[in-house]
């Protein structure tokens, strides 16, 4: 069935996780995960409201009549909290930057931004991890090689996902990668958005989009109501998020409670109509200059959706939409009316819905041999009849999706298909182009007599102006990819594969120390500083050097490395020559880069040839005091190196 | 790469969408309506502070009688406001920028207390952005309100978002009006909402002369009814027969505007006529929703076609009737589409795309008119690679340039360290050196390169950011640095000098150049980085004023006419100058701003240092024996 095959798109790799044997295989189970897991899921969930006083429930496995758990599952959950200072804190959007010390990979390695994420959620979770003992609980879990599964409703399910996040960034961090552990799951009901397009961008990134199922009842206002700014529903939310408590005792009088609803309903609305008009016209082209102006008028949400969400419908088939910019517009469109008088309707079906997980899910599972995977949606057919491919139609029906919709889906897919393109396209140019060009410099470097710093840095010769070209052409080849990343347009997982670090890193320790070469060569720090100084040092080394640390989960806290010493060098040089420079004033930093010259030898990151006599590196030692010298830690490598080269 | 040529999306239905979805439209039209019923406002504005957004409203009854007959289709040169420059990049040779005359009275009418009303609000720190709208004449207004604000903004770097929102507003300017707006890249920060068959934002189109007294029987009707409902009926009342010619001609020659279009460039007799050209954004709206659209071309077309659905007397209501329109399609967003999908939808994206925006615009129940709306969007297609993609191409053959520049740098290098002792520039125009032709030639490649990217930015086939990338500044600077030497080496090496003055006068200095002073200027701007002037040891590699050499050949020139100069006021005058650039070369030279080869032994500019000099032991001594002045000027006395 062509609508049961794997996200063909960007995602293959996100798939191939905890659902790798869908759906054949479990005809009981929705992308991996067991119906009854589902269900009883849900169930604790819910009854988590009931226990506010509890941080959290958990629920091991019972032997005896819980035959559907294997051995091995815990489940806690999360409840609700419905103070409107759990949902909104501080500026419009209530967003802040995520706890790096919890969430160290929740940025943008590119630009170095940090994720957003609401910061009442982020302030609850954080008060349960040090206030409960669920460090301790997920710590013996783990160690037993358990599945946890996260789970909650509603604000509740924000604290799960946090807590899902947090485990994972834990299990990368200390990396004890022993067999059974198991990384946890997250199904959430009816849950907020917590995060922004960084959070999104991360997560994918980091592979972990499939640890993360929500479920979306295909009217629950509570998706959506994060695109609103807090300024223009702060008088009504506290009322609404009554409403919203599934243990709410406080009643309104129906006529006062329809129009409090009604209203909130169409605010809500009309900013997600804001948020997915402008991410559509963005997908669809984003020529027309009003995009740019536009923004600096609106406020716009900057929460986007992440993770798999499961959509469902009574009495229709679920829809897994693992896309996120089409989640995006689902969240928008699921929710219309066809007809402005149905609005105080659907308002009131948009409170219910989100209390009513429990008995929605069992609809939604009685129908779930019909689960549709809305993939390869750049193809979905634009109208309801004209096409032999069921079960997508079905499934935009079941969503009653208008032409509209679909082809804000079809954006969403084409924008997915273009990103792997551009990756194929850069692949091709990397094995067509760049590969020679590295080639040439790497034989450039065999035959420098005088080093290769140095050789190129004197440049007299033609050779030295060929190496320069390469340079250039190199610099082109890096710079495209750089900016793809800067926007986005590759994969998220492009950042995560070995194959590119290691490319990266080879060029960077190849190319860059010509860049310095050229820059010193060109008089350049006189006009802008050192070339180590902040936005010098061009940014595709600098990117490279942090896609290597990310990748090996080590945190720089040097200034430079093997491939760009040089900046220091030349500045410690120039230092020396400088008849006001003393010694004693770069002392530090001269022992520090002897410290890691010594080093990288050491690693072997650094060749022989930049210790031949006359190089930069052996006169500008040459030029230190004698009593440093003398206690060098280079020293006797210098020395060394001189002797052989007498020889 | 095939599927990257066109663009897969139409997205004109989409980016309404988006506009009417914001409080903007409901806002500036509650505004609008205020300043129009409001008679303090009257001939003026209003101000309101929603949020961290100013709002300001030009009222829209801004017309007393004949104010409007007299001007009726005049329309003057626009070049500066309130002595600022607006547009910064005008051609030579291109018909110059005009506007309807009367508008532009109006404007400066108002000007003063619109400028002091802006700086309070830009005084005030919290504003994050301004909205300046108006209804019918006022929208008219508020579009060169938001041209001034702009070229202001733009002189002080201010980063407030500006946007005018029009509603019915008459036409403004002529083509190159709306191509300088381009290429300001300043068509997003205006939104003209026109209705479906308002016929105000058409009548300019048509040279109505015959019909001017109902014209201004029109416009009153119209101010009065904006004023209140009910005075409308106080206005002379024009009959139905001339309300039918009124709409007939505009029909008439909206078409023939649109026709100008579909000539292409040969637009001959039809260009003559048609002065007025629509620019900015146009938001259309209709019963059934909105569409938004930048290109003037489809624009024109877009209101000829809508037009045709209407009638005489619906073509004047609709002009009163925005507040309904604003309502609706503030509303229209959440409701779906698919019951009044009347034709099958095709399986095409940018097809269905297609049919959605004839939807929206209304023109879905007249056969005749879907297929030239169709062709009209089609044409707008963007055919080519995204600007994206189109940035990606670009680094790659900048790239392919790379080793021009690279060679040229090499050249440099050899200059000097000639025997002769020129120098680079000197070198270059002398073509003492053999390599001279490469690099003239190299020269070449790179001008037509960075025209190329020059000329892309401005047909906004490039990113909207692209002129503040790091890479693109500092290789445009880098560039600049090195080349525009040569450049003028050429320039006086073939004496143009002679017939088109000084390189720095009249535009002969490259574009170019010009536009890559201002993205480095922006950068440093933006980055709030002081020029911080570390100071430099010794001579930087490149000149940093890429015009050093061209001010040394004007100084040069001054030299010359002092010795052949005898009015003592205009001698005077050249001392002065002359002064005033040694001082700023020496100022230069002590920073080390200046390359080498400036102080070259044989340079131009050490020669003309050495006959400064001279010239200048010359003075002292005539300041002793005046009346040697000439003899010695002269030659006959050699000192």
């Amino acid at each position: 069935m062509l609508s049961f095959r794997n996200c063909c798109y960007g995602d293959s790799k996100a798939t191939s996780g905890v659902d790798k044997d869908l759906p054949e295989s479990h005809e009981d189970a929705l992308l991996g995960l067991k119906v009854e897991l589902i269900k009883k899921a849900c169930a604790l969930a819910f009854k988590a409201h009931k226990s506010p006083k509890k941080y959290y429930l958990l629920e091991k496995k019972k032997k005896k009549n819980r035959k559907w758990f294997e051995d091995d599952h815990i489940i806690i959950s999360f409840h609700g909290s419905w103070a409107s200072t759990d949902w909104f804190v501080g500026k419009s959007y209530g967003d802040t930057m995520i706890n790096q010390e919890l969430f160290p990979s929740l940025k943008s390695i590119f630009n170095d931004e940090v994720a957003f994420v609401n910061e009442a959620f982020q302030l609850r979770f954080e008060s349960i991890l040090s206030n409960s003992s669920l460090k301790h609980e997920v710590k013996e879990a783990m160690t037993k090689g358990k599945q946890i599964v996260f789970t909650g409703h509603s604000s509740g399910a924000a604290v799960a996902i946090l807590a899902t996040l947090w485990v994972l960034e834990d299990y990368l961090i200390n990396n004890n990668k022993s067999k059974n552990h198991k990384l946890p799951l997250c199904v959430t009901f009816g849950s907020p958005l917590i995060g922004n397009h960084i959070f999104s961008h991360a997560t994918s990134r980091e592979n972990w989009s499939h640890h993360f199922t929500h479920f979306v009842t295909t009217l629950d206002i509570v998706p959506r109501i994060l695109f609103v700014p807090f300024h223009s529903i702060q008088p009504v939310l506290s009322s609404i998020l009554q409403l919203l408590n599934p243990e709410s005792k406080t009643s309104h009088p129906n006529s006062e409670r329809d129009s409090l609803t009604s209203e909130f309903y169409s605010t809500v609305m009309r900013n997600t109509a804001t948020v997915t008009s402008y991410a559509v016209s963005n997908l669809m082209d984003g020529a027309n200059l009003i995009l740019e102006t536009l923004p600096g008028l609106v406020d716009l949400s900057p929460y986007k959706p992440f993770g798999t969400f499961i959509f469902c419908a009574a009495d229709r088939p679920p829809v897994v939409v693992r896309n996120s910019d089409a989640v995006l517009q689902l969240l928008f469109y699921t929710a219309r009316v066809s007809d402005l008088s149905e609005a105080s309707d659907v308002s009131k079906k948009s409170i219910l819905q989100h209390l009513r997980y429990e008995a929605e899910l069992q609809h939604s599972f009685e129908n779930l041999y019909d689960v549709v995977y809305l993939d390869q949606l750049e193809e979905i057919p634009l109208s309801a009849d004209g096409s032999n491919r069921l079960t997508t139609t079905t499934a935009l029906d079941s969503l009653e999706l208008d032409t509209r919709a679909r082809l804000c889906l079809r954006a969403a897919g084409e924008r997915q298909k273009k990103k792997k393109q551009n990756e194929e396209k850069i692949n091709k140019e990397f094995n067509e182009k760049a590969a020679a060009s590295m080639k040439h410099l790497k034989d450039y470097k065999a035959t420098c007599e005088i080093g290769y710093y140095d050789a190129f840095k004197v440049h007299k010769d033609e050779r030295d102006f060929k190496a320069n070209v390469k340079r250039l052409e190199l610099a082109a080849v890096w710079d495209e990819i750089m900016e793809m990343l800067k926007r986005y347009e590759l994969p998220h997982e492009f950042e995560n594969k070995e194959e590119w670090i290691e490319r990266g890193t080879m060029y960077r320790v190849l190319v860059e120390p010509l860049d310095v070469a050229n820059y010193y060569r060109h008089f350049k720090d006189k006009d802008g500083g050192p070339y180590l100084d902040r936005g010098r040092r061009p940014r595709r080394y600098r990117y490279i050097q942090r896609w290597l640390e990310h990748g090996e989960k080590i945190r720089s806290e040097e200034d430079y490395s093997e491939s760009c010493f040089w900046g220091e060098l030349e500045e410690l040089r120039k230092n020396a020559n400088d008849k006001y420079g003393s010694f004693e004033d770069v002392k530090e930093r001269v022992l520090k880069l002897e410290t890691h010259i010594k080093a990288w030898f050491e690693r072997g990151n650094l060749d022989k040839d930049v210790l031949l006599e006359g190089s930069t590196l052996v006169n500008w030692w040459k030029s230190l005091p004698s009593k440093h010298k003398k206690e060098s830690s280079i020293r006797s490598l210098i020395e060394t190196s001189q002797k052989t080269s007498m020889h | 790469m095939a599927n990257n040529e066109a663009s897969p999306f139409e997205s004109s239905d989409m980016l309404a969408t988006f506009v009417a979805s914001t409080p903007l439209l409901a806002e500036s039209w509650r505004l609008c309506n205020h300043a129009n019923t409001s008679p303090a406002a009257h001939r003026s504005f209003v101000a309101e502070r929603i949020g961290r957004v100013a709002y300001v409203a030009l009222s829209g009854v801004q017309m007393v009688g004949g104010c409007w007959y007299e001007t009726w289709r005049n329309m003057v040169a626009l070049d500066r406001m309130d002595d600022v420059a607006v547009f910064s990049c005008i051609r030579e040779g291109e018909e110059p920028v005009m506007v309807h005359a009367g508008i532009l009275n109006l404007f400066n009418s108002l000007l003063h207390s619109f400028k002091t009303q802006m700086l309070e609000i830009l005084e005030n720190k919290d504003t994050k952005s301004v909205v300046i709208t108006g209804h019918s004449i006022g929208g008219a207004t508020a579009s060169l309100c938001t041209l001034w604000l702009l070229s202001y903004l733009r002189s002080i770097t201010s980063c407030v978002s500006v946007l005018c929102i029009t509603y019915g507003s008459p036409l403004l300017g002529n083509n190159s009006f709306s191509t300088a707006i381009c290429r300001e890249r300043w068509s997003g920060n205006f939104c003209h909402v026109v209705s479906k068959h308002d016929i105000m934002p058409r009548l300019l189109f048509a040279p109505i002369t015959p019909l001017t007294s109902q014209l201004n029987f029109l416009l009153q009707f119209w101010q009065l009814s904006m004023t209140s409902p009910d005075f409308g009926k106080l206005a002379v009342q024009i009959t139905d027969k001339e309300k039918a010619e009124l709409f007939t001609a505009v029909m008439d020659y909206s078409e023939a505007a649109t026709q100008g279009d579909e000539e292409g460039e040969s637009q001959g007799e039809a260009s003559a006529t048609i002065l007025f050209r629509p620019f900015g954004n146009y938001l259309f709206v209709s019963e059934f929703g909105a569409v938004c659209m930048d290109s003037p071309a489809a624009i024109t077309k877009m209101m000829h076609l809508m037009l045709a659905t209407g009638s005489p007397d619906c073509s004047i209501e609709d002009h009163l009737k925005y507040g309904d329109y604003v309502d609706k399609v503030s509303w229209q967003f959440l409701t779906q589409g698919n019951s009044s999908m009347q034709r099958s939808i095709p399986e095409s994206s940018y097809e269905a795309g297609l049919e959605l925006a004839i939807q929206s615009s209304g023109l879905a129940n007249q056969e005749s008119l879907i297929i030239p709306a169709m062709e009209c969007l089609k044409a707008t297609r963007r055919m080519g690679p995204s600007p994206v993609l189109n940035a990606a191409a670009l680094a790659v053959s900048l790239s392919k340039v790379a080793p021009f520049r690279a060679q040229i740098e090499w050249y440099k290098a050899l200059c000097d360290e000639q025997d002769e002792q020129a120098g680079y520039y000197d070198s270059f125009k002398s073509r003492s050196c053999k390599k001279s032709m490469k690099v003239n030639i190299n020269r070449f490649k790179l001008a037509r390169f960075w025209n190329d990217v020059i000329e892309m930015m401005e047909k906004n086939e490039l990113p909207h950011d692209f002129d503040k990338r790091a890479k693109w500044v500092n290789a445009s600077h880098s560039y600049k640095l090195l080349v525009e030497p040569l450049d003028i080496a050429e320039y006086y090496r073939k004496g143009l000098h002679r017939t088109n003055g000084h390189y720095m006068e009249n535009g002969n200095r490259a574009r170019r150049y010009e536009m890559f002073d201002r993205w480095w200027k922006d950068r440093t701007r933006r980055d709030g980085a002081t020029e911080e002037n570390s100071e430099r040891s010794t001579f930087a590699s490149l000149t940093q004023d890429s015009c050093f050499w061209a001010k040394v050949e004007e100084a040069r020139d001054w030299l010359d006419s002092v010795r052949s100069e005898s009015d003592t006021n205009k001698l005077a005058l050249l001392w002065d100058k002359i002064e005033k650039f040694e001082v700023y070369a020496n100022q230069l030279i002590e920073q080390k701003e200046v390359s080498k080869d400036v102080l070259a032994k044989n340079s131009s500019y050490s020669i003309w240092v050495g006959d400064l000099r001279e010239l200048k032991q010359l003075r002292e001594k005539l300041k002793v024996f005046p009346h040697q002045l000439t003899s010695i000027l002269d030659g006959e006395v050699v000192p």
